[in-house]
């Protein structure tokens, strides 16, 4: 701040007045602002924040609510079940498992979720053109899109890990003894890791297809229809591989059956679980639709790959953009 | 928290600071190698409301654009300030309000809430944004109306909505693109009269970018006019408009038989829309006309004393016509 800025201006009383179109202009004076200014990692913290709220309808009509309310609702609802059938019937073996979860219901769901908000994140600024506003600020041109990016990825968190934390604490109550508390700690750490990468992986990749138009409903299907249809599209090449050409070997599925799930993030990610689980499958592997066969390790690296690659492309997409 | 100090009007803070505001040196910016937007500009801008005045196209965008560090130059330097634009430009964007030319609204958040959110954004705790989002939209004009949504406001309602956003941070400079771009006459009056508060009374420095030279030449301190990237003319309006009091005579018929006669009589009238604009030499300029129009009996509906636009200066220097709206092929129709 220069000098003078602690220098207040203002002509002090309120007589003065300003007829313009539209309202009378009162002159109550301009008060001077010489209080303490945020920086940067503040800025980027509330718009973190503000981006999070809409990516949930929060601060917009009731009608915005009712979607992300509604998916959150169902993807809770197996937990709810889980904890539900434990209690009525005690001694029984939990259900579902931390890590895959249920993986239909969450892929339908996510898919939904991401279809439906990312463009509430990032086309809306895009779409009214504010992007000057932002830039005109003191941030720098990467924290627009890290800001959002942060923030789509929190809110696909919790969509994704508040139903694991549900099923938890369902199965612990159940459960007695602190050994089983600490058997169901344990496997609900793999469990919360893993849905950090369907946070991860499909916040980026669902941001970046948002950024590229700010008409929401082409967002809306430049989201949803590849995810969609490659997720189908998959599973199809999946099942043709393992029907028409056979195990590879024994034991080892076709190349095509193992390959399938690279083309959807979806199939992608039900493969990297497989991989990681590929030692020891738990009972999940049989709901688990990815085959991997040999290549396990790929699915790995193109879920990383995919993931760095959507994120910088969201940033490059912000590089530009709004300015010239 | 605010500060609630206001010292007695007039102690004008602008005035306290007499280094230039605004500075730039052989700037440059090239989009390509076909187009030239900036072309060796070089000027200095001191505090108060300075108009840039330029045709479509001539720069007066990407000039802004530059000051806020938001794009490089290609060649040349800038600043603002005191702050580089190519290497300080986060100093640059923490002082200034920016108020863009095109609708940058979103429709469905109350004006309250877009304003505290862009207070935020300028760095504001949550409380000082709500606070000063109340005082800036107040400062505007805008009272109960700003719990609305924004795509229920009418054009000029949107324009007083930009303005506050660019207010919210209490910036030192306010850079206004077309801030009366889509207005009607009454709403380009109101929202002039608004900027010209902000620069008196406020003590913030504005450059105000139009293309309209009339209409900004009332609340200017300053006029910087460019074209092609080029500046063609940078003055203050005093030493612009400076003895150039002219007699604005309008007559219901006859006005090329006034103009031979006033021609005869020693004054050198010129037609202007439909009347004639004549040089006051003296107080015995008002009795020839009064006398011409006398002796031809001739109906006078209108003689006034007007300050020289400096629209009329700018046409008669004819490498300033391409400022000129109304010098266009296109024929727009005069607006002053």
């Amino acid at each position: 701040m220069p000098a003078d800025a602690t220098a207040a201006q203002g002509a002090g009383n309120g007589s003065d007045t300003t007829t313009g179109r539209g309202g009378v202009i009162h002159n109550i004076g301009y008060r001077r602002y010489d209080a303490i200014r945020l920086g940067r990692p503040a800025i980027v913290r509330a718009l973190m924040w503000h981006s999070l709220r809409s990516a949930f309808g929060l601060r917009r009509g009731a009608r915005a609510k009712i979607f992300p309310s509604l998916l959150f609702a169902i993807m809770c609802l197996p937990a709810v079940v889980n904890a539900v059938a434990l209690a009525t019937h005690p001694g029984g073996s939990p259900i579902i498992s931390y890590d895959s979860y249920v993986p239909s219901i969450r892929t339908v769901v996510m898919l939904i979720f991401v279809a439906l908000e990312a463009p509430n994140v990032v086309s809306a600024d895009l779409r009214n053109h504010t992007l000057p506003l932002y830039f005109a600020r003191p941030i720098r041109r990467i924290d627009y899109p890290a800001a959002k990016l942060a923030a789509f990825v929190i809110a696909c968190l919790l969509m994704v890990e508040i139903p694991v934390l549900v099923l938890y604490l369902g199965n612990v109550s159940q459960v007695h003894g602190t050994h089983a508390v600490f058997e169901q700690t344990l496997q609900l750490g793999p469990g919360l890791l893993y849905g950090a990468a369907w946070a991860v992986l499909l916040a980026s990749i669902s941001l970046l297809l948002a950024s590229a138009t700010g008409k929401r409903v082409f967002a809306i299907c430049a989201i949803g229809i590849p995810l969609f249809f490659s997720w189908i599209l998959a599973n199809v090449l999946a099942h043709v591989g393992a029907q028409a050409f056979g195990p590879a070997a024994f034991g080892q599925p076709s190349a095509l059956a193992s390959l399938a799930g690279l083309i959807s993030p979806f199939t992608l990610l039900g493969g990297v679980l497989r991989w990681l689980q590929a030692p020891n499958p738990g009972p999940a592997a049989v709901l688990q639709a990815t085959t991997v066969g040999q290549y396990g390790a790929l699915y790995g690296a193109v879920f990383l790959l995919l993931t760095v690659a959507a994120a910088g492309g969201l940033i490059l997409r912000y590089r530009k953009v709004g300015v010239a | 928290m605010i500060s609630p100090t206001m010292p007695p009007a007039g102690s004008r803070v602008a005035q306290a600071a007499p280094a230039a505001v605004i500075q730039a040196a052989a700037l440059t910016k090239r989009y390509g190698t076909a187009v030239t937007a900036l072309d060796d500009l070089t000027i200095a801008i001191g505090s108060g409301v300075t108009g840039l005045i330029g045709a479509n196209g001539a720069g007066k965008s990407t000039l802004i654009k530059i000051l806020l560090g938001l794009l490089e130059p290609t060649s040349g330097a800038a600043s603002v300030l005191g702050h580089d634009c190519v290497t300080h430009g986060f100093a640059i964007r923490t002082l200034t309000g920016y108020m863009p030319e095109h609708d940058c609204l979103p429709p469905d958040v109350s004006a309250t809430e877009l304003v505290t959110h862009f207070g935020r954004m300028s760095g504001l705790p949550a409380s000082a944004a709500r606070e000063r989002a109340a005082d800036s939209l107040r400062h505007v004009g805008l009272y109960e109306e700003r719990y609305r949504q924004i795509g229920t406001y009418s054009t000029g309602m949107r324009q007083r909505v930009k303005l506050a956003q660019a207010l919210v941070g209490d910036p030192r400079l306010l850079l206004l693109d077309e801030p009366t771009n889509g207005l009607d006459p009454a709403g380009r009056t109101a929202m002039l009269e608004l900027i010209a508060r902000i620069g008196s009374e406020f003590g913030i420095s504005i450059l105000v970018a139009s293309h309209l030279l009339g209409e900004i030449e009332q609340i200017c301190d300053q006029i910087v006019a460019i074209d092609g990237g080029r500046l063609l003319r940078a003055d203050t309006i005093s030493s612009v408009t400076k003895a150039s009091a002219v007699l604005l005579v309008e007559v219901d018929e006859g006005a090329e038989l006034l103009q031979a006669e006033l021609i005869r009589r020693g004054l050198t009238p010129a037609p202007f829309q439909r009347g004639l604009l004549v040089q006051l030499a003296g107080d015995d300029t008002y009795d020839v006309i009064r006398d011409s129009v006398a002796d031809l009996g001739l109906p006078l509906s209108r003689m006034e004393q007007r300050r020289h636009r400096i629209e009329e200066l700018f046409r008669a220097d004819p490498a300033l016509a391409s400022v000129l709206p109304e010098s266009q092929p296109t024929g727009a129709s005069s607006a002053s």
